[in-house]
Formats: structure tokens, sequence, C-alpha cells
């Protein structure tokens, strides 16, 4: 197996989430916290992540789908998701429940209905991509495969 | 400090996903770490007669937010440091208000909690 090859296409993909604006030097931070100790820590918060922003989101859905919106509550589980796409880095998506947060404080429930579509899109569009990053990395193994001369 | 010599977190925080994040950071100076989801169960900690050296809280949180829990704190007389980290910037004032001994503005990155806990003499 082509080891060189796949961890330079990990490493182009990782590039274009960078350069597409889909996350942010946050992301940076969290693979400076992979060591020996904690050597798959990136993808265990990605998936910590994208596991209870599912949940967050799911409860905005029922939130949104209540015939009387409230949007204090709808604020509140939106705070919780930008703090998360803060914490990840996941930039775009962190600017999407910015605008959210806009709609909710002038009670536009279109506007609310609009933002969130885009959170969900981007949510998904996000998990694609790092989910074919890890496994393009699980595939390639740790560098001293790479390095391994064939016999 | 708490009675033995190694430094005793308390995370405070609803999310999941930054408490790993705290953890795995603090993991890295060996310090002994409890989490909570609210500031009612951290309230509950101190009750139950357990020691912490400093406190890490969020402020939206349910059962009993950050600012709630801190003023708490402070009226049993625990004098533990609390940093306040939040995405919330407005909240800095009554953050203090309430006795928090910093205010950080969420994403926490490994430089700015070495420098709080240089800043508090927890790294010899």
């Amino acid at each position: 197996m082509d080891y060189v090859h796949l961890r330079r296409q990990a490493a182009s993909l990782r590039k274009g989430l960078f350069d597409q604006g889909y996350l942010d030097e946050q992301f940076y931070q969290l693979e400076d916290l992979q060591d020996d100790a904690s050597p798959n820590f990136v993808e265990e918060v990605v998936t910590l992540f994208f596991r209870d922003s599912a949940r967050l989101m799911a409860n905005i859905d029922q939130a949104l789908d209540k015939c009387v919106k409230d949007f204090n509550k709808l604020d509140v589980y939106m705070q919780q998701l930008k703090g998360s796409c803060t914490s990840i880095g996941a930039s775009r998506m962190k600017t999407d429940c910015s605008a959210f947060r806009e709609c909710c404080r002038d009670e536009n429930i279109e506007g609310c209905m609009r933002s969130f579509q885009k959170i969900k899109r981007e949510h998904s569009v996000l998990r694609q991509k790092l989910e074919s990053y890890f496994q393009l990395l699980r595939q390639a193994g740790p560098v001293e495969c790479a390095t391994r001369p064939n016999k | 400090m708490a009675s033995s010599q190694v430094v005793k977190v308390l995370i405070v925080d609803d999310d999941n996903f930054t408490r790993r994040i705290y953890k795995t950071m603090l993991f890295r100076f060996c310090f002994e770490i409890t989490e909570v989801e609210d500031g009612k169960n951290a309230i509950q900690q101190f009750v139950d007669g357990n020691e912490y050296d400093l406190v890490l809280m969020d402020k939206h949180m349910p059962n009993m937010d950050g600012v709630e829990a801190t003023r708490t704190l402070r009226g049993m007389g625990i004098p533990v440091k609390i940093v306040a980290i939040t995405d919330d910037a407005s909240s800095k004032d009554t953050f203090m208000d309430a006795g928090a001994n910093k205010f950080l503005l969420k994403p926490l990155t490994f430089s700015m909690l070495t420098d709080i806990l240089k800043s508090f003499n927890f790294l010899n």
C-alpha cells in the first residue's frame, strides 16, 4: 500500500478544510494536544463533537417544530452549539450559529429556519470531510509505516 | 493549596466535548481532575467535602449557571481559584462581581491555560 500517497491525500484534504474556511486555527490547538499519551485525541474529540452537536441540533429541530417558538430556548441551544464549534475550530458553522442567534434576537423565524438549514448542511459536509480525512490517516498508519522500507 | 501536593482541578462545563479538551490539556501537568456538568453539581462537590485548587467554570449550563455557582461558592466562603471560561463576552463583569478570579473567552488554548496556571503558581 502506498502510504506516502495516502498521507499526501490526507494532507491535501486537511489543507482544503482550512483553505475553504471549514476549519480555523483552533483545530491546530487540538492537533497540538495529540501526543503519545493521547494518540487519537483529535479523532476522539471530533467524534464527540459530531455526536453532541447532532443531539443539540435535534433539540433545535424540535424547538423549531413547535407552534409557539421559544426564541430564548432556541438561542440557548444555539449558544451551546456555537461554543462547541468554537472549541473545535468549525469556522463556517460558528458563523452560521451567530447568524441564527441574530435571527432569534429579532424573533425572525424564517431567518432562523434558513440559518438552521445552512448549519445542518455545513455540519454534514464537515462531518463527511473529516471522516474521510481520519479514514485516510488510519489507512496511512503512523509515519513510521510510511518510511519503512519494502521487503 | 488542597491538602495533597497534586493540584486538583474541577472542570464545570455542560459540554462533554469541551471537558474532554480541558482534561487533555490538564493531564499534561499531571493534575488531578474532576468534571461536572453544571453549577449545581459543582457546589455539591464542595458540600461533600472535596477540596480543589482551581475551578474552570463555564457560564451557560442547565440547573445552575456559572455566575450563580461562583456567587454561591464565595457565599460559602470557598476560597478556590475560579476561572470563568465562556464565549459570552458580556458576562465578564457579572462573573468578576460574583467572585471569579479570572475571565477568559473561549476557545481556551493551551498557552492561555499555561499562563493562568503560572499566574496562580500552580506550575513549579
